[in-house]
């Protein structure tokens, strides 16, 4: 197997990351939902909460991305 | 022509346009100086406000408000608001605006003896790095000249509790300096802070420009402006998280000692 043959395996299995971070920005925006049909007047500190939170859940699919474009 | 277009995918650095000695000047640092000029006109603009406002004092001034009440919302105190607000609002406001200047059509085209003029700041890694140390840095000074020197390291280096522990007996000792390793961890987690907020911010708008290229190459008419027209909601949304993480780590290394007064008055 030549090196580039090993790039581009590498970059396909690098997308693997997107699984854990789709699946924790779908568990989070769920509770976090959920949280603003128990109490709609907290909705506004809520959603600034959850934004946050999707941002650092997002970031391992950004590493993953650079990653990509590095490889 | 009409529906493939071929460009080339940008490099992951930018263009060195000429040297001053040992300090270079590349395509990225022309932008930002050009958005600094730009940010200084506009607070010529903000000092001159008058008390009946016009249609632009409107537009700043619900701005203004809306990034206090976004922050109102991270401290959850009007005081800490103000007192964090020229340090966090300025970084949002920079971000925000070289986020969107890439979207002006024909600004990133430039180009000067074969070389791109201007790139947006924020799609060069050496610009986010540079503010995520910044801020970091900043955040752990005034986390050090409010709690003292002592205080400061002795967040990392427990060296009080580990012997605490150990007059305590052996397994309250053990106990003790799995949590010095703990804290000698939470060096590592400035510097995580550092790579994470650089990164998301650069990896965001990198990826912008090099999914509107391939865009271009798919159906050249409509889909790149419906994906430019989320960058905008993105680049946005990038500068809000950008300038709430920091709000969140300078709330992390100085407000809990604020909070944990109030809760023993009331």
């Amino acid at each position: 197997m030549d090196a580039e043959a090993a790039a581009l395996i590498a970059k396909g299995l690098v997308t693997f990351s997107m699984f854990g971070s789709g699946i924790g920005e779908g568990y989070l925006i769920g509770k976090a939902l959920e949280a603003m049909g128990r109490n709609p007047d907290m909705s506004g500190v809520i959603f600034t909460r959850m934004i946050i939170g999707v941002a650092l859940a997002e970031s391992t699919a950004i590493y993953a991305l650079v990653a990509f474009f590095l490889i | 022509m009409w529906f493939q277009l071929e460009r080339e995918i940008p490099s992951l650095t930018s263009d060195v346009l000429f040297d001053f000695g040992f300090i270079s000047i590349s395509s990225s640092t022309l932008l930002i100086g050009v958005i600094l000029v730009l940010l200084l006109v506009l607070a010529y603009r903000v000092r001159r406000f008058s008390i009946v406002p016009s249609k632009f004092q409107i537009v700043v001034e619900s701005l203004f408000d809306g990034m206090y009440s976004l922050l109102d919302t991270i401290t959850n105190d009007r005081k800490v608001t103000e007192k964090i607000f020229p340090i966090v609002g300025s970084i949002l406001t920079f971000i925000a605006i070289s986020n969107l200047i890439g979207l002006i059509p024909g600004i990133e085209q430039l180009t000067w003896e074969g070389k791109e003029l201007l790139r947006t700041p924020t799609s060069d890694f050496s610009t986010t790095f540079s503010l995520a140390l910044g801020t970091v840095l900043v955040v752990n000074f005034i986390s050090l000249r409010k709690k003292g020197v002592l205080e400061y390291l002795n967040q990392f280096f427990n060296f009080k509790g580990l012997i605490q522990g150990f007059k305590k007996g052996i397994g309250p000792g053990l106990v003790s300096v799995v949590e010095f390793f703990v804290g000698v961890m939470d060096i590592v987690g400035e510097l995580v802070k550092v790579v994470s907020l650089s990164l998301r911010l650069f990896g965001n708008m990198y990826a912008g420009q090099i999914l509107t290229i391939i865009l271009l190459g798919i159906f050249s008419l409509a889909l790149p402006s419906l994906w430019l027209a989320m960058n905008i909601f993105v680049g946005i949304l990038q500068a809000v998280v950008f300038a709430s993480l920091v709000t969140a780590y300078y709330m992390l290394a100085v407000g809990d000692e604020e909070e944990l007064e109030k809760e023993m008055v009331s």
